[in-house]
């Protein structure tokens, strides 16, 4: 059959005219995306929706235990099991629910399918003049006994003059495909900040369509920071739209795949007022047989002058199997800019090797030495230490070498 | 040949020229000194017309012609240069075709023919003796990738082939060191005569070892608060400005 | 540099008239068919242009294949298409039929040719290049061209070799852009009435530059040349491409192909100073240049595309390399100027198929006025492209608040020994730059002119000195007026 079937069962199941019904009709005029869309080039899902996936599954049992290993372990912590808000936090300032939108709005054929069915995920609102310096976890924790295709649908809410900073990670402890889109919106109220981590370490019966879209108001503040680490299939749509002037948006992106895994990093920056600022950083590390894809757009508005923004996007192919498309552009409609983007796709330095060999080095000990100073850069951006750490173990682990950098 | 009559200027908003005055005659040379962010730069600017300074009142007359109401072009045209404090670099452009277009702009603005290549050669040569410079200059871009040193001595070269009636010199003793201070300083003096002026910017008295100053004046927050002979320059080096700067905030508060 | 500085007076000598220079047209009776397109009108122009069967085949299976085809619009540019049956598919000057000598031209043609200031016999006098006329869709003069025969070198309009070389032309004709390769591709292969043809015999280098100068003359005609250029093993040839037209109210459809074949260890230098009329000031009229370029590099061989830009209302073009070869070589250098409602989307190729292939590509683009400029670019490694190497850098001047600048580099690696680098900045004329210049003496315009010049010099180096000094003045004059 395959999941656009699985998907056409549900056709009695919405109320007639209703917002989610539109989205469900919408997605399927749609359909999913293929190669044949421009935004989907190099990302075939093809294959993968071929399969038949369960939409409504309610999991397995995971207990104690196993979400105590799978959790970071944060003092404050928001964690879901199979779609169900276990448990929460309770922190002065901040409200914390289950995030249930009733009339959801869409703009592609992932965010019309995920208003129509998602019926889970979290809802953050901090008060204004809140900062809280702890980052909170959260975790989506999935175990199933066939193909689950799920949908979460989150909201974060700065209130002015807040802080708050975020580690979220999506994880299938189960042996059959999981299947997640999640949409998240972010909004920042004036002089607000943020800094979101994404922890994307997963094994290869998960497959991610993440959308996470910030607007800024004035003089706010926002990190995104993505660490791709593993997944059968991963795709990230990232946007930013600076609504108010003097906002800065950061974007790092931390991306290492090895055997047959896919991860595409769409990053879209959007400058519609003037004097604000923009960086992006995405290193990619590709081995195996590995595909990356990276897409990313500085779009500078009219009349949205001295824009300061910045895009990098650098690549080592570590195997012969492994490719890479990168497509970075810049969009100006407006004079007083400085934009610049550069893009390499490379290999380790043999000279560094050969000189780090010369001083008794290990060949693969200096070839991970020398990959993680690639990667470390993007990696200095995480304010959270106990973060930065767990990836440059993860980076370790998978260079296969039993290093601490 | 120049004369400034109380003139207030700034920047956005911010006024940092308190009511300057200064008068610069024919064949003489003016020191301007003071401590960092006492406003020499923006008086230097304020008289090569840089629009990102705004005068609020007062007046500049060059030859007794108003200057405030021309463009730096213009400006430029009647005999004022300005040596730079940071050279800009023009990617892709040769010195010497830089030069040229220079050259071949005032003298069309002053109804002469252009020169030709040859006599611009040729002095471009004799200039390029006196400051000791080395061939290769002509043809590289216009201050891109030159050191310190290299972009003060390419603004006295400059200077030299444009042969000006007021020459501000902005901080160009700051880079250099003590020979190519004193090479720049011995064109400076070898391009002076009883027809044209010099204003000499400064922080250290070092360069005025070598350019001597008949006027020496001392500029603290946005005034000239005393003037003197060469002798002002030697007392600034031994006593610093505290002595001066404390007298004048008791004045103007 | 003696040079360098003669090109910098007439440059800065050039400070007159900011409308199109080249807008007149010339009174020539024409030989025209009826507008519009059908198998009816290939058949036509087949026939008056005496093809041979297997040509005529190769034009209705092209028009058979167009009639399949959509106009592409993934170009960041926007424009009414153009009603394809409200075109003039052929359009010849009447004259006499061969000429012996230059002397023969129509007076009037010759006027023409003397106030786009490639006077023939200066040309031959002064500089040694060889011209091939194409006015609106017919060759009507070539140069030099006993001289050239001499070596063994076979420089005529297309429509001569396909009489004179049919064995080569069969040969190659669609090898590089088959008809079917786009929309435009398509159309000219079905209807293309002229161009220029050269073949390089093996080891020889040709001794001098060869030139083809491109004129719209005739109103609402096409112009569909076929360039079709062959450097044979070892062999060296420097092309220039000129390209103008008159002013007028409607636009005119420009839609080439040029295809370059570079056989093991030859050369091919390929530049093009386009100029053709970029509408008026209010975005009335102006060409729309939809071409397509592409060139196959063999072993060790190596093809270079310089262009400068700064004609036409619409531009839709990407000069390319497909470097098939190991060892071989692909170079794109560009400047790009757009100004008043001009849109341009251009950029390269670079296929890299075979080992060690090397591709570098500059490319600088200034926009100016309400005008949209686009790099777009491909740089792709094949699995077996092993120990290639790409070197990209675009960079965007914006002049003025209403236009727009745009980047879409496309980057495909698929093995781990190559190396790719991208590059691209965008920012405005630099005020403390004109402020220097300014301070000098120099006034904003010519600030401005230097300036630019300077940020175009990496790609005007590239040009044959002629055209280098012509492309200095072109940037001039489409630039004037474009900062208040």
């Amino acid at each position: 059959m395959g999941l656009i079937d699985n998907i056409k069962e549900y056709q009695h199941n919405f109320a007639v005219n209703s917002k989610k019904e539109k989205a469900y009709l919408s997605f399927l005029e749609q359909g999913f995306p293929n190669t044949k869309n421009e935004e989907w080039k190099f990302s075939s899902l093809k294959k993968i929706i071929s399969n038949d996936f369960s939409i409504e599954d309610k999991g397995i049992e995971i207990n104690t235990e196993e979400i105590n290993h799978n959790s970071l372990n944060f003092n404050y912590k928001i964690i879901f099991v199979n779609g169900v808000l276990d448990s929460k936090p309770i922190i002065k300032g901040v409200k914390i629910n289950k995030h249930v939108d009733e009339s959801p709005s869409f703009s592609n054929a992932f965010s019309a399918l995920n208003a129509a069915f998602s019926n889970t995920g979290y809802e953050i609102n901090v008060d204004p003049n809140i900062i809280i310096e702890e980052p909170i976890e959260i975790l989506f924790l999935t175990k199933n006994s066939s193909n689950n295709f799920i949908q979460y649908r989150n909201k974060i809410v700065l209130g002015e003059n807040s802080q708050i900073k975020i580690i979220e990670s999506v994880k299938n402890i189960g042996d059959q495909y999981c299947f997640t889109n999640m949409q998240t919106n972010i909004k920042l109220n004036r002089s607000s900040n943020i800094e979101f981590n994404k922890l994307q370490n997963n094994n290869d019966s998960q497959i991610t369509i993440d959308e996470t879209s910030l607007t800024q108001e004035e003089n706010s503040n926002s990190t995104v920071n993505t660490l791709l680490f593993g997944g059968m299939f991963t795709r990230n749509n990232l946007n930013f739209a600076q609504n108010g002037e003097h906002c800065e948006s950061n974007m790092n992106g931390v991306v290492i795949l090895d055997d047959n895994e896919f991860g595409d990093n769409h990053t879209y920056m959007d400058h519609k007022n003037a004097n604000c600022e923009s960086n992006e950083l995405y290193k990619g590390i590709y081995l195996g047989k590995s595909r990356g894809v990276f897409n990313g757009k500085i779009m500078v508005q009219p009349d949205a002058q001295k824009i300061n923004a910045f895009q990098a996007n650098n690549n080592l192919l570590v195997s012969d199997n492994a490719s890479i498309n990168s497509k970075p552009q810049l969009e100006i409609y407006a004079d007083d800019v400085k934009c610049s983007h550069g893009c390499t796709i490379g290999q380790l330095d043999e000279n560094a090797l050969f000189y780090m060999n010369t001083r008794g080095i290990r060949k693969e000990d200096a070839r991970a030495i020398l990959t993680f100073a690639f990667a470390s850069e993007a990696l200095e951006k995480i304010s959270i230490n106990k973060i930065e750490d767990l990836a440059k173990d993860l980076i370790a682990q998978k260079l296969k070498v039993d290093l601490s950098f | 040949m120049l004369k400034i009559d109380n003139l207030k200027a700034g920047i956005e908003g911010l006024e940092i020229l308190k009511g300057i005055n200064l008068s610069v005659k024919k064949g003489e040379v003016h020191a301007i000194m003071g401590p960092n962010g006492s406003g020499k730069s923006t008086l230097s600017s304020v008289i090569a017309g840089n629009e990102n300074y705004e005068v609020i009142s007062g007046s500049i007359s060059f030859e007794g012609e108003d200057l405030l109401d021309l463009d730096p072009d213009q400006r430029a045209h009647k005999g004022v240069f300005l040596s730079f404090q940071y050279p800009v670099e023009i990617p892709g452009i040769s010195v010497s075709n830089f030069i040229k277009a220079a050259i071949t702009e005032k003298r069309k603005v002053l109804g002469l023919e252009a020169m030709s290549a040859k006599d611009l050669l040729l002095k471009m040569k004799e200039k390029m003796d006196l400051l000791d410079m080395q061939k290769g200059y002509l043809s590289r871009n216009m201050n891109e990738g030159f050191s310190g040193g290299e972009k003060k001595r390419n603004e006295i070269f400059q200077m030299a082939m444009l042969e000006p009636k007021l020459a501000i010199l902005d901080e160009t003793d700051s880079g250099l060191d003590i020979d190519a201070l004193r090479v720049v300083a011995n064109g400076v003096n070898k391009l002076k005569n009883s027809e044209n002026a010099t204003i000499v910017i400064t922080h250290y008295q070092r360069l005025l070892d070598h350019i001597i100053p008949d006027y020496v004046h001392v500029l603290h927050n946005g005034r000239i608060v005393k003037s003197g002979g060469k002798e002002l320059a030697h007392e600034l080096e031994k006593k610093g400005y505290d002595w001066i700067t404390k007298e004048a905030d008791k004045k103007w508060g | 540099m003696k040079q360098e500085q003669l090109s910098e007076d007439e440059l800065l000598a050039q400070v007159t008239s900011a409308e199109y220079k080249y807008g007149f047209t010339t009174d020539i009776e024409a030989d025209t068919i009826a507008k519009g397109l059908s198998e009816e009108v290939v058949r036509i122009i087949s026939k008056k242009k005496n093809e041979p069967e297997w040509m005529l085949d190769y034009r209705l299976k092209a028009f058979k294949e167009w009639l399949e085809m959509e106009e592409p619009d993934w170009a960041n540019v926007d424009y009414p298409k153009p009603n394809y049956q409200d075109i003039i598919y052929y359009s010849a000057p009447k004259q006499k039929k061969t000429l012996d000598s230059l002397d023969d031209l129509d007076p009037e043609l010759k006027k023409t040719f003397d106030k786009l200031g490639i006077s023939l016999n200066e040309q031959k006098r002064l500089s040694g290049v060889a011209v091939d006329i194409v006015m609106d869709s017919v060759s009507v003069a070539t140069s030099f061209k006993s001289k050239l025969a001499e070596l063994g070198i076979i420089f005529c309009s297309i429509s001569e070799a396909i009489q004179e070389h049919p064995e080569l032309v069969k040969k190659y004709l669609g090898t590089v852009v088959p008809a079917r390769d786009n929309f435009f591709s398509a159309l000219n292969a079905a209807v293309f009435s002229d161009g220029s043809f050269c073949y390089i015999p093996k080891g020889s280098r040709c001794p001098m530059e060869l030139s083809t100068y491109f004129r719209i003359n005739e109103a609402g005609t096409g112009q569909f040349e076929r360039t079709l250029l062959i450097a044979d093993e070892g062999s060296y040839v420097s092309y220039l491409e000129g390209c103008t037209a008159p002013q007028r109210d409607e636009n005119q459809l420009h839609a080439a192909v040029v295809e370059l074949i570079a056989m093991d260890n030859a050369e091919i230098k390929y530049s093009t100073v386009q100029n053709w009329y970029p509408g008026n000031k209010d975005g009335l009229g102006g060409v729309y240049n939809f071409v397509t370029k592409r060139g196959i590099c063999y072993k060790n061989s190596k093809i270079s595309w310089t262009q400068v830009e700064t004609g036409s209302a619409v531009t839709w073009k990407y000069p390319s390399c497909i470097l098939k070869g190991d060892n071989s070589v692909g170079e794109f250098f560009s400047v790009a100027v757009t100004n008043n409602y001009q849109q341009a989307d251009t950029g390269t190729k670079m296929i890299h198929l075979g080992k060690n292939s090397k591709s570098t590509i500059i490319a600088k683009g200034i926009c100016a006025g309400k005008s949209n400029g686009s790099y777009r670019g491909l740089v792709q490694i094949a699995k077996g492209a092993k120990n290639s190497r790409n070197f990209s850098q675009c960079d965007s001047l914006l002049m003025g608040d209403k236009c727009g600048s745009h980047t879409f580099p496309y980057i495909e690696v698929k093995n781990n020994s190559s190396q790719v680098e991208h590059e691209a900045t965008t920012s405005k004329i630099g005020e403390d730059q004109i402020f220097y210049c300014n301070q000098r003496g120099i006034g904003t315009e010519e600030a401005i002119a230097l300036i630019v010049n300077g940020y175009c010099k990496d790609v005007l180096n590239q040009l044959p000195m002629e055209f280098a000094v012509e492309a200095q003045k072109l940037l001039e004059i489409s630039l004037e007026g474009s900062v208040g």
